[in-house]
């Protein structure tokens, strides 16, 4: 359970970790909706290239890069088997009874392959430059043009900025509990499905008492600082834009424009 | 032959990850059948790594544990054995209490074990004996007990399995002088009519000083001694070095000590400091 990175910050102090966190989700947006745009191998190019920059520019690891893209390792893999299969245009490279190999096949199953995974690494790169607090405080700052909902804006960010900072406190406990158990004797691992989720039980009891408890005191505590909504309240830190984000918006502008530029320049291959 | 033994025990974790720490470096230790052993060390100095190790929740990076003069990761069958010979009560062990009443909580562990209804009922009532669960809380639920009354149930649940080694994480955080005398008690009962072995984490020298037949301290990831515990408090010094304390009627001899009387610097309980006094008064000492 302790390698669960999809979604982990990875604290730094880069440029882009200090960039403002609205323009950060505003330009991840951007990204993704542009990888979608690419026509052809030349406009992906000038994305990966772009990532890559950002990725160096960022000093996360390789490694940990290599992390967020395993969970998704199989939907990237079933979807190059399927467009492999199912795309019939270019030249034939095998035909054997039901089953045709074309170089359109290849051609779209490599172009899905990286683009999924820019997809992945794009929005893991939010995450790990931008702190789950932030990442919230960003959305709901996005947000609150739209004054008719304003406190719901509120309290949905605060239930996730909640929710999200529990996630790594609720994995340790799980651990934990798993451990004590195992301790005792319980038998996680082995037997049919039913008799393992039977087994969970005393995984999970102590742990929802716990979580329980933890909320009733989370509140408490939070009502002991005065905590009422968003009414009134006024931010310890402002978030203001600087020159990195006017250096990162014009960072995506221009490869935007490449791309484009690209696509109608080049042939498309989907 | 020695009961536990660590061979180049190293443990790191996240491996391979920027966060990698090395929580046990080489350890080497050998315990002997029937002591009491006092874990003690900075917050942070891997003994909760260490005891994890001795039922085989851990696996080591490198290097062996040896349960009764067997490898336990040499099979399924040997790590098996582990987990019951080696009882692991961890800290706040109370929020590990899952059942419908305290019987049943108990009753879990010797159920794993796979033995007969009769049989675990006998170990229950045996291990509640001994912890001073009374009956009527036996049939409460856990969580209708008091925190003390938990925390008695929860080391029933892992006496009850009667393992040969009973390890036991801070058995008396956040109790009360009273009540942690009383666990402190029932552990020396558990351990004086069973014979078995015993390992408590502390944090107290002066219950360390009271209760433990053998200390052993850890200091960032190593183990830095294994001695009796006035063998071990009179290295005072040494043990502020680790970020540990003295009990403090040593403190008071090492004082005295230093203002030049004659006395030994190894006391470490009341009693022992008293016959100290009236020897050094029967020798003649203005005191
Ligand atoms: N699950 C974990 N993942 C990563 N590092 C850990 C984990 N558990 C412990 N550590 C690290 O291993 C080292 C030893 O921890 P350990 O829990 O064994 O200390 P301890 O001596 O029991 O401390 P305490 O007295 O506070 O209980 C510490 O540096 C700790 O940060
Ligand atoms: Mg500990």
């Amino acid at each position: 359970m302790s390698n669960v990175t999809i979604g982990q910050f990875f604290p730094g102090n880069s440029v882009i970790h200090r960039m403002d966190p609205r323009m950060k989700l505003v330009l991840t947006f951007i990204y993704i909706i542009v990888i979608f745009v690419c026509k052809n191998f030349w406009a992906l190019g000038v994305m990966v290239l772009s990532l890559l920059l950002v990725i160096i520019i960022s000093k996360i690891p390789m490694k940990v890069i290599m992390k967020s893209i395993k969970p998704i390792l199989i939907i990237i893999i079933f979807t190059a088997i399927l467009n492999i299969f199912y795309v019939d245009s270019g030249e034939m490279l095998l035909h054997w009874k039901f089953i045709k190999i074309t170089t359109g096949g290849i051609n779209t199953a490599v172009f899905m392959i990286v683009r999924i995974t820019a997809l992945v690494v794009a929005s893991s790169m939010l995450t790990y430059t931008t702190s789950p607090t932030l990442i919230t405080d960003g959305i709901e700052r996005l947000l609150s043009p739209l004054k008719f909902m304003k406190n719901s804006v509120h309290t949905i960010a605060m239930m996730m900025t909640i929710a999200l900072r529990f996630i790594p406190t609720l994995v340790d406990e799980f651990d934990k509990i798993t451990n004590a158990q195992k301790a005792r004797g319980a038998d996680l691992e082995t037997g049919t499905l039913i008799e393992r989720a039977k087994a969970l039980i005393p995984v999970l009891v102590p742990l929802f008492i716990t979580s329980f408890r933890r909320a009733y005191e989370l509140a408490f505590a939070m009502e002991c600082r005065c905590y009422h909504g968003a009414e009134g309240r006024t931010r310890m830190k402002i978030m203001k834009y600087t020159k990195l984000d006017v250096f990162g918006a014009a960072f995506i502008f221009i490869t935007t424009s490449g791309v484009i530029a690209l696509n109608i320049l080049f042939e498309h291959v989907i | 032959m020695s009961i536990l033994k660590t061979d180049n025990l190293t443990y790191k974790y996240s491996v391979g990850t920027p966060f990698e720490v090395t929580a046990l470096d080489s350890v080497n230790l050998e315990i002997e059948e029937g002591e009491l052993v006092a874990v003690i060390g900075h917050t942070g100095s891997g003994k909760s790594t260490l005891i994890q190790h001795f039922n085989g929740l851990l696996k080591p990076t490198s290097g062996k544990v040896y349960v009764d003069g067997q490898d336990i990761w040499e099979s399924k069958a040997t790590l098996r054995e582990a987990r019951f010979k080696v009882g692991l009560c961890f800290q706040y062990p109370e929020y590990q209490l899952f059942e419908e009443t305290a019987f049943k909580d108990i009753a879990f562990g010797p159920k794993n074990m796979g033995l007969s209804e009769e049989e675990v009922k006998e170990r229950v009532l045996r291990a509640a004996e001994f912890t001073g669960v009374t009956t009527e809380m036996l049939q409460k639920s856990p969580f209708d007990l008091s925190g003390g009354e938990k925390r008695r149930v929860a080391i029933a649940g892992v006496m009850a399995m009667e393992p040969k080694i009973l390890i036991l994480d801070e058995p008396t955080s956040g109790l009360d002088p009273k009540g942690r005398d009383q666990i402190l008690h029932l552990i020396r009962n558990y351990k004086n009519e069973t014979g078995s072995t015993v390992m408590i984490v502390s944090h107290s020298m002066e219950d360390v000083a009271r209760f433990a037949t053998k200390v052993l301290v850890i200091n960032k990831a190593q183990v830095v001694g294994y001695e009796t515990p006035p063998e071990t408090f009179s290295h005072a010094e040494e043990l502020t070095g680790y970020g540990l304390d003295v009990p403090e009627i040593t403190k008071v001899f090492l004082e005295l000590k230093k203002r030049g009387l004659p006395v030994r610097t190894d006391v470490y309980t009341l009693e022992f400091g008293m016959n100290e006094l009236k020897r050094l008064r029967e020798e003649g000492f203005e005191l």
